[in-house]
């Protein structure tokens, strides 16, 4: 992208963020819970394969925001199933991710 | 983005598989179409569903070549993330006001390469997977959407232009605004489809509030091959369920929730997601709690058989209500009609509603038909001339006049397109100039 380009997209975005409220307290707290979640689930996994139960556990989180970024997680390739555990299934970092 | 003419002989609303072969079935008769969908991606209801009955024929495998016709057809302009503001009648023939919503992404330079979603750092429900699954706040629909373009959702976007970096068409576009279309049509089809009975329109079955009480959207979606878990499993923590329950009726034939009517389709899909259900699941408990089975099309009752031969449980009871036991297992208060009303409590550790179908659009003042009582576009003639609206020249198909099936449907569809060219060639309204099969 040439510099131009750059600084053109740099004030669309100034004024598209005007046009949209700007970063609200809201959207702050939303980003960093987001954020942290999914840095939690990420530590928690390096330790070892775990089933959704068993990371909610450890995280003290509801179980069914833990299946929603296991699941999450999963559909964007970090983490991969790996062998059940009853009637659960083990969730991993992918190899590459840990 | 297709350009827009100023003119077309119809203007078909809406582009589920009832507003897709409405399209093409006018197109393939020689005449310009414009097809307007507000969802930034084609293919309605259907393009989400896993597989159809009775056929269990994969749904979006028979979707997504009418998708891919209608989007490369010659004589069809698609104008997605548009919605219809205003069709004004010019007699013969219409004005149609419409609003494009920016997707703050150049259409026609986007690759769909997902280089803008990957490096998006928020994460999103996705309301294609019923919020089980996730997007990020610039994401492509879907696997199988057409445009596969992106698309920014200014609500999560946090500002901080990592897509515009990452793009490499460099078509992030945060300057665009909504645009206003006006083009001047000859026939309006109207094939806007459906959306389900509010999860929380029955308090007493705990929908949108229990997280394992189930959307069956969210359910097709879970079975699907491209959907968010892998697997049929439950999504308050992730188990594979032994024991699903579903409750018929559960948003129809409702007078208490506004919805007095049957949605036609409800057994037949309860029975096909069963059945799959079974076939991943061997020894997982399926049962359907129903008022009656509806199973009155064709090859429907042979289905409904056979998913009792595979061990469906099918039992005639009401249910009263569904609360919460401990690991967010459901107990189901259940009148139990063939065993003398006995009232009884039954435990499963999954429940999806049969929700009944709503009219996906209320248009409003933007056309000048009227709506039945039901909600849904009225039809005057419903026994001779299921086709028509109350004003001559718009013209309806699919759920958009009442609950139906896929193919009652596309019946429907063709029944629209042909209606439309006749009223094309009867008033001569809004001809473009290349046009007509019949050569007049």
């Amino acid at each position: 992208m040439s510099d131009t380009r750059r600084s053109e997209w740099r004030d669309a975005l100034r004024l598209f963020r005007e046009r949209m409220g700007g970063l609200t307290e809201a959207k702050k707290a939303y980003l960093k819970s987001d954020r942290d979640t999914r840095k939690a689930v990420r530590e928690a996994l390096k330790s070892g394969p775990k089933t959704v139960p068993e990371l909610a556990r450890q995280l003290d989180l509801p179980s069914e925001n833990v299946t929603w970024y296991v699941m999450a997680l999963r559909r964007y390739g970090e983490v991969v199933e790996a062998g059940r555990a009853g009637d659960y299934l083990r969730y991993a970092l992918k190899e590459s991710e840990r | 983005m297709a350009q827009i003419k100023d003119q077309y002989d119809g203007l078909v609303i809406g582009s589920g598989i009832a507003g897709m072969q409405a399209a093409l079935d006018l197109a393939g008769q020689g005449f310009q179409v414009l097809l307007v969908e507000r969802q930034p991606s084609m293919g309605g209801v259907m393009v989400g569903l896993n597989k159809v009955f009775p056929t269990l024929d994969c749904s979006s495998c028979i979707c997504t070549p009418r998708m891919a016709e209608v989007a490369h057809h010659e004589r069809i302009t698609l104008l997605t993330y548009t919605e219809v503001q205003r069709v004004a009648p010019l007699d013969p023939g219409f004005r149609v006001t419409l609003l494009k919503k920016p997707r703050y992404v150049i259409e026609e330079d986007c690759i769909g390469c997902s280089l803008c979603e990957l490096a998006c750092d928020v994460f999103v429900p996705h309301e294609f997977e019923y919020g089980l699954g996730a997007r990020r706040a610039i994401y492509i629909p879907h696997s199988n959407a057409i445009p596969q373009v992106a698309v920014l959702d200014p609500e999560h976007c946090v500002f901080d232009g990592n897509c515009a970096k990452a793009c490499p068409k460099d078509c992030i576009d945060f300057a665009q605004l909504p645009e206003e279309y006006t083009v001047e049509v000859g026939a309006v089809i109207v094939a806007s489809g459906l959306q389900l009975t509010p999860m929380d329109a029955k308090g007493e079955y705990g929908g949108g509030k229990l997280v394992n009480v189930m959307n069956p959207l969210a359910m097709e979606r879970i079975q699907s091959s491209n959907g968010p878990y892998g697997h049929v499993l439950r999504p308050s923590d992730g188990k594979i369920p032994k024991s699903v329950a579903y409750v018929q009726c559960a948003g129809s034939r409702d007078a208490s929730i506004g919805v007095p009517y049957c949605s036609r389709v409800c057994c037949m899909y309860a029975l096909k997601q069963a059945v799959l259900i079974k076939h991943e699941l061997h020894d997982t408990d399926v049962t359907i709690y129903h008022m009656d089975i509806r199973a009155f099309g064709k090859g429907y009752e042979h289905f409904y058989r056979r998913a009792v031969a595979e061990g469906v449980r099918v039992v005639k009871a009401k249910v009263a209500k569904i609360t919460e036991a401990e690991d967010r297992d459901l107990i189901l208060r259940v009148e139990l009609i063939d065993e003398g009303s006995r009232v009884a409590d039954i435990r499963h550790d999954l429940v999806v509603l049969s929700q009944g179908l709503i009219p996906g659009w209320h248009s409003g003042a933007a056309l000048p038909t009227k709506e039945a009582r039901d909600g849904f576009f009225e039809v005057p003639e419903l026994a001779t001339q299921p086709a028509r609206t109350t004003v001559d020249g718009i013209f309806v198909a699919g759920v958009a006049t009442g609950p139906k099936d896929i193919p009652d449907s596309i019946v429907e569809a063709g029944a629209a397109a042909m209606e439309a060219a006749m009223y094309l060639d009867r008033t001569r309204a809004g001809r473009t100039a290349e046009v007509s099969a019949t050569g007049a």
